[in-house]
């Protein structure tokens, strides 16, 4: 017998998944079912740790998704989606690091062109990361979901971009730091900043 | 008066419940003890909520707002030992109980004589006990131990008071902008010395309770407060 979960299965289980026919608890124990009988399966795991951040369940969310990585290093999705999880976690070094391995990817794969853009984010390179996002969105035909993750962001990102007076006036002033002002003003005029 | 870097653009991408996740895993399972105070800070405006919220309800009986703050405090840093994160239930709400609760005790035991030292003298002797601690040739230098005694009172003064008393705009704004040099320079502070002088002066953290958050002695808080003091007053000295 294979260690690996057949991929009918798999396809069948994803089909499921993606028509909503289960809730989400359901879907936990589906995967949970076949990772009794395939635990070294990779793509169980990232299922597995999709399905528990999509529940809150963050904190093994990060150990599915880690273990993916760990079992199928080359794994790139896999990789991609810890790496952003990461990041959203407040935990940038270890996005970057492991992300490293995404370099080996063709320069035109989309996730190579998110993750150049996720890393212009942690440079305070707003422009650069929203210009790279748009061109992975443009590139990626194979994951739409991950396009609207990628999409939502860069539209954030352009919401919340710098006036370029405003920029010019203070040289020093990085374009995050501009953009994060405009954000906060409104929020404490009416006394309710986080 | 808050201290805090720049923001970065990393910020834009996290989400709160990620980045309390995160600090709750690597506590737990990964052992980054530092993750502790990041939680405690997280949370230290829901404490400091809940003191003022008791205090205004209870007769003062003597007792200050200072006071609550620390039963606060002492209930926060319980309810962080005491969460488990994969059981399901948000820490704020878990808190919340853990910490009224620590408030209910305090009050319920402070007694008639503990009201006559409440917080505000206790930390004033704790920060000038910490600062005297100085062993050696300093003890036999009085003027030195006088300047050492004025200094610790003057950066406390500075980060603890908005603007000084009865003074028109050009003091208020000289002060803001001490202040302001002030923050900088905790900034500049190895991290465990910023993290004792934070807690304490911006937060009203007592030193007992920082050692319990860092996992040290309260004798080595005292010295680490000490010597971020000396640090500070050195840097802010004019070059002779």
């Amino acid at each position: 017998m294979s260690i690996y979960c057949p991929d009918e299965t798999l396809q069948t289980l994803v089909r499921e998944f993606q028509q909503s026919q289960t809730s989400l608890d359901h879907q936990l124990e589906r995967v949970d079912a076949l990772l009794l009988a395939y635990p070294e399966d990779a793509r169980l795991h990232f299922m597995r740790g999709s399905t528990l951040a999509g529940l809150g369940r963050l904190i093994e969310a990060h150990q599915g998704l880690s273990r993916a990585v760990a079992l199928a290093p080359e794994f790139a999705i896999a990789r991609f989606q810890l790496g952003f999880f990461q990041l959203t976690s407040g935990e940038a070094d270890a996005a970057l690091d492991t992300w490293g391995r995404l370099d080996r990817l063709d320069d035109g794969h989309y996730l190579r062109k998110f993750v150049d853009g996720l890393r212009c984010l942690v440079r305070d390179d707003i422009q650069g990361a929203v210009a790279l996002l748009r061109d992975g969105v443009a590139l990626n035909q194979e994951n739409p979901p991950l396009n609207h993750d990628m999409q939502l962001l860069a539209d954030r990102l352009i919401e919340l971009a710098p006036n370029p007076g405003n920029a010019a006036a203070d040289p020093n002033v990085s374009e995050t730091s501009l953009i994060l002002r405009q954000f906060t003003r409104p929020l404490s005029k009416n006394g309710d900043a986080p | 008066m808050k201290a805090g870097g720049s923001p970065r653009g990393r910020a834009l991408a996290e989400r709160a419940a990620y980045v309390e996740a995160s600090l709750w895993r690597r506590l737990r399972f990964e052992n980054e003890t530092h993750c502790r105070e990041r939680l405690f800070s997280r949370f230290l405006t829901l404490a400091r909520a809940l003191a003022h919220r008791e205090f205004g309800r209870r007769p003062p009986q003597g007792l200050d707002r200072g006071d609550f703050e620390q039963w606060a405090y002492g209930g926060l840093l319980e309810a962080i030992d005491a969460y488990d994160p994969l059981r399901g239930a948000a820490f704020g709400a878990f808190a919340r109980h853990r910490i009224r609760g620590s408030i209910a005790d305090g009050a319920a035991q402070a007694s008639e004589a503990n009201a006559h030292h409440a917080f505000r003298s206790r930390v004033e002797k704790e920060r000038l006990s910490s600062v005297r601690a100085r062993g050696g040739e300093d003890r036999d230098d009085p003027i030195r131990e006088l300047g050492d005694l004025a200094a610790a009172i003057a950066v406390g003064l500075v980060i603890e008071t908005p603007a000084p008393p009865l003074s028109g705009g050009y003091e208020t704004q000289a002060w803001r902008d001490l202040q302001l040099t002030l923050e900088r320079e905790i900034e500049r502070l190895p991290d465990t010395e910023g993290a004792v002088i934070r807690h304490h002066y911006l937060a009203g953290v007592s030193f007992a309770q920082i050692a319990q958050l860092l996992g040290l002695t309260k004798g080595r808080i005292s010295q680490l407060h000490r010597s971020a003091l000396g640090r500070i007053r050195a840097r802010l000295r004019p070059d002779d």
